[in-house]
């Protein structure tokens, strides 16, 4: 099973943290769950990996955090995107669709 | 970024609430997990099982947040610091050598700084000291850079009646006013000060008012400004100070004001008591006062610039004021052609915010060379704390082993190392800064002379501080950076094994170490040879043969100003009390004279002579002294042919002199001197008599012993031409000359109350003029020991952690029959290779970096062989016996014992 599954290259977790929350304010497992079904369980991220990116991203200002009731009457952490979060999320899809479309590229022709 | 520093700090010290929170929504998670991994059917126990698994270590994530959250970067500092201290202390004697060792390299490159700080970079205390200008006098024909810094007072009072660039002109001139009424002499530091001197400096009075224009105009009465230390030490800092009196050689005058604090007057290494109005002098010059004199050079003038001028408009404008100047002060009685060079001359600028010094021309070269030295002593304790960091890391081997398996970074590592260091050289710093403010003064108190005593303000400013503090960080680097490297290279097979006693491992070990003892040992050797050709310098000059015998000889000087006698009563009295004073018992001999040798005066002229092919210009220059028939004998000055004055040379008789070998040789080269007429020259319509040479004496010393012979000429004090109310008294002494002291007041007093006397002994004249000398060679004698000390504990040190290291390996060879000499020759074997390797190096950078040594050496060549020679003795003598020791060690190891650790 292990086999299947894609490690995550480097820097890609903040991109897909950030346009998960672009939606909705979510707290840490539903982030999780959502990346986990979205890709169809290709992508290998260890859960708790999630949580020191998703402090980092807190630490520049890209989103910030505040406690509320989750769907089963629990306190969780809730984390929203800022406006600097926003447009970094714009500059880091940019950037990735470069990157992508680039090595796309480059596998078909050359 | 400031957002993040913020968002970093309040994470500090949010640190309990951030935990918990973090704690809870990693909960939440693994909560959330178990709950789904149930709901899909799993039992309870293999649901948290899962969850776990997929969600990883729970403090392992906790210390990532922390990372994330920037907290780790301040707090791992504190805890590196407290580990630091804690590591540091369980080895509380290196770490105290280390930190002794540090703080008398940082200490001495700390006082050395900040001499140079206060002789040469500091401003000025005044307002805005930017600003200020001196003007200077370029003669036509010196080179370029070369001026003179004294103005007569009509050029002056020309100058500042003339100009308009700077905002405001002022000029000034230090002097020794006697504040006693007759007896000893009781000296204060004088200023003469131009009536806008305060006001321009900015200035203000501390009790009082101070000179003002009004003050300095011509007649004006005498009065008086004290400055704020003087004050203090003589008026208690009493406000009935003001309106009080004062005596300045024997002149009354009112005390108006004293100046603020912390102001010492332009010159720095000098301080003034007394201020008192340039128009002043006229009350002790009288009617011919030099307020007058074009001929008489004494003030000297600085200027604030006007805002907005740039230095080439100052040039220029001085340019346009220069020859209305020079042709205002025209000394009238010069020569024609010296005329024509006085009109020529111009006024230049120089910045002087940092005030004036002699001692900045006098000890701005060996200041530099001992900052070079401390430099050099610094780098060897560097090196020794870089051996003892490798030597403690590999000891540490098994714990950085560990602590690298538990996940610590290479670089969170060498950042613990590194802090160590910074912890090291921290407490040298402070402990150093200690030493600098005791060696400093220890150092100004070492330049002061008998009659000038150096004043500097050494409190330590933000210059000083910073550059301790960034040979703080540096040197924790410098020794730090090598040994964090190497030590956190560990291969971690190796280390969990728990075996390093591999031999050929152990040898590569002490490779780095081998290379700093060698470079320790070169650089020690640059010290001692350095030290070496300052002390056989110093030797030679005290040593040397000068011409007098400067033992037990008590020079008095006398001035007859204040006795109220006739001019031509004047040599009377002086021979009266030369006969009172040979008379004293303990008295050996009596002389007197104008000049005494090595006293930083001369008294000079050309001659002119009859032989063909004599001196001109320049090359006529000779040196003059007036003596009496006694003053020859009691200096010991031996006569060589001819004879000595008598009492039959009187004013009335004919001229005669008695000429140093240096004089005869040059005017009359065939050696036939004595008999022969010279005269001096004098101006045109004075009379210049022939003066006939009646007796040949040894060449002695006259302005400084460093000199060539002066080509001197002696004449009876009987002879003179012009009225000298001061002169000297030597007396040659059967005891301590000091011992006379009392004896000679009361005989002086006995002719008249109201002669100031100075004492002094030629012996501490001529020590005085070798202050440079003596400075250089003490002190870098005292670092190059410093040096050698270090640079043999790190040997000592280096080869006692190879011992340990070899131990083993020794064991097992003295187990296999090896007798103990050749145990010892393995070590010393080691020795030799360092010792070679570093005096090798050492030699050759002597070799390149004490040329520029040459100017301040005297007689001895920077590439002396005998200096070398001793030096690199001295260097192995020490190196064997602190190699010999643990070598002696590794001999006695008991190969049971040995053994025992395999």
């Amino acid at each position: 099973m292990a086999q299947k599954r894609i490690e995550l290259p480097q820097g890609t977790l903040d991109l897909l943290i950030l346009r998960t929350l672009a939606l909705e304010p979510q707290h840490g497992w539903a982030v999780s769950e959502r990346i986990h079904q979205i890709s169809s369980d290709v992508l290998l991220i260890q859960q708790g990996s999630l949580y020191p990116a998703l402090h980092r991203l807190e630490r520049r200002g890209w989103i910030k955090a505040k406690w509320g009731t989750s769907e089963n009457n629990r306190r969780a952490k809730f984390y929203e995107l800022t406006k600097t979060g926003h447009k970094q999320l714009e500059l880091e899809k940019d950037s990735w669709k470069k990157l992508a479309a680039a090595v796309a590229q480059i596998l078909e022709t050359a | 970024m400031v957002n993040d520093l913020l968002f970093r700090l309040r994470s500090l010290f949010r640190r309990n609430a951030d935990e918990s929170e973090a704690d809870a929504e990693l909960r939440f998670h693994f909560d959330q997990q178990v709950e789904k991994n149930l709901k899909s059917g799993l039992a309870r126990e293999e649901a948290i099982r899962r969850a776990r698994l997929d969600f990883g270590g729970h403090e392992q994530l906790k210390e990532e947040i922390r990372d994330a959250r920037g907290v780790n970067l301040i707090e791992t500092l504190f805890q590196d610091m407290r580990y630091g201290l804690r590591i540091l202390g369980r080895t509380p004697m290196i770490s105290g050598i280390a930190v002794l060792s540090l703080a008398l390299g940082i200490g001495a490159n700390t006082a050395i700084f900040s001499l140079i700080d206060t002789v040469m970079l500091r401003m000025l205390p005044v307002e805005k000291p930017e600003e200020l200008m001196q003007v200077r006098i370029r003669e036509p024909q010196s080179p370029s850079g070369e001026s003179d810094a004294t103005f007569t007072n009509p050029l002056w009072e020309e100058l500042r009646n003339r100009q308009d660039f700077f905002s405001g002109i002022f000029s000034w001139s230090s002097t020794q006013f006697d504040l006693a009424q007759g007896g000893a002499v009781h000296d204060a530091n004088g200023l003469f000060t131009s009536g806008n001197y305060f006001s321009t400096l900015g200035v203000r009075p501390a009790v009082g008012r101070l000179i003002t224009e009004a003050d300095d105009k011509r007649g004006c009465p005498g009065v008086a400004v004290l400055s704020y230390g003087f004050w203090q030490d003589h008026f208690g800092g009493s406000q009935n100070a003001v309106g009080s009196t004062l005596s300045l050689d024997n002149h009354i005058f009112n005390v108006i004001g004293v100046s603020s604090p912390g102001f010492f007057g332009l010159e720095v290494g000098n301080k003034f008591d007394v201020a008192i109005p340039v128009c002043a002098a006229q009350i002790f010059d009288g009617p011919k006062s030099r307020l007058d004199r074009r001929s008489w050079w004494w003030l000297t003038v600085a200027g604030r610039s006007k805002p907005g001028l740039s230095p080439d408009q100052l040039k220029a404008r001085l340019g346009v004021v220069s020859p209305q100047v020079f042709a205002a002060a025209l000394p009238l009685d010069w020569e024609p052609k010296s005329q024509q060079d006085f009109l020529k001359r111009s006024f230049q600028a120089i910045p002087a915010a940092t005030g004036t010094s002699y001692l900045r021309q006098q000890f701005t070269q060996p200041l530099h060379v001992l900052m070079g030295v401390v430099g050099l002593v610094l780098l060897i304790a560097c090196a020794n704390i870089a051996s003892l960091m490798l030597a403690r890391a590999s000891a540490r081997h098994k714990e950085i082993a560990v602590r690298k398996a538990l996940g610590a970074s290479r670089a969170r590592l060498i950042r613990q190392l590194l802090t160590e260091c910074v912890l090291l050289s921290t407490a040298g710093a402070l402990l150093g800064v200690l030493f600098a403010r005791w060696g400093t003064s220890l150092l100004v108190r070492f330049i002061s002379t008998g009659n000038n005593s150096v004043f500097l303000d050494l409190s330590f400013d933000w210059r000083i501080l910073s550059f301790t503090a960034a040979v703080a960080i540096f040197t924790g680097f410098l020794f730090g950076v090598l040994p964090a490297f190497r030590s956190t290279r560990v291969s971690l097979t190796s280390a969990m094994k728990g075996s390093q006693s591999v031999d050929a491992e152990s040898r590569s070990k002490f490779r780095p170490g081998k290379w700093i003892v060698a470079l320790q040992v070169a650089l020690s050797l640059v010290l001692l040879v350095a030290s070496g050709l300052f002390l056989r310098s110093l030797v030679k000059l005290v040593t040397m043969d000068v011409g007098f015998d400067r033992n037990n000889v008590l020079i008095v000087r006398a001035n007859l100003h204040n006795a109220k006698v006739a001019p031509d009563q004047q040599p009377a009295m002086f021979d009266e009390v030369e006969s009172r004073l040979r008379a004293l018992p303990g008295v050996v001999s009596a002389g007197r004279s104008v000049m005494t040798p090595v006293s930083n005066y001369v008294w000079n002229s050309d001659l002119e002579v009859d032989t063909p092919n004599a001196p001109t210009g320049e090359a006529a220059l000779a040196f003059f002294n007036f003596v009496s028939p006694g003053y020859l004998g009691t200096v010991r000055t031996p006569l060589l042919a001819g004879r000595n004055f008598n009492d039959g040379d009187t004013k009335a008789a004919p001229r005669v002199a008695v000429v140093n070998e240096t004089l005869a040789r040059k005017f009359f080269p065939n050696g036939d001197a004595l008999g022969k007429y010279f005269r001096v020259h004098a101006d045109p319509g004075k009379p210049a008599p022939p003066i006939q040479i009646v007796g040949l004496a040894k060449d002695a010393k006259y302005e400084s012993l460093r000199e060539e012979a002066h080509p001197t000429a002696y004449f009876p004090v009987a002879q003179i031409t012009e009225l000298t109310e001061e002169q000297v008294f030597e007396l040659r002494t059967a005891t301590r000359p000091s011992v006379l002291v009392p004896a000679v007041q009361e005989a002086v007093a006995g002719v008249s109350k109201a002669i100031p006397l100075d004492f002094a002994t030629l012996a501490q004249q001529v020590d005085d003029s070798l202050v440079q000398e003596r400075l250089l060679a003490t002190l870098s004698t005292f670092f190059g020991g410093l040096a050698l000390l270090l640079a043999m504990i790190g040997l000592y040190g280096a080869l006692s952690y190879l011992v340990s290291q070899r131990q083993a390996e020794f064991g097992i060879r003295m187990a296999l029959g090896a007798p103990q000499r050749s145990i010892l020759k393995l070590v010393m074997r080691d020795v030799a290779i360092v010792l070679v390797g570093g005096t090798a190096i050492g030699v050759c950078l002597s070799f390149a970096m004490l040329s520029v040594l040459q100017k301040m050496l005297f007689d001895v060549s920077p590439h002396d062989t005998f200096t070398f020679i001793t030096a690199v003795g001295v260097l192995c003598a020490v190196a064997t016996v602190a190699g010999y020791l643990p070598a002696r060690r590794a001999m006695r190891v008991d190969p049971m014992v040995a053994l025992r650790y395999e």
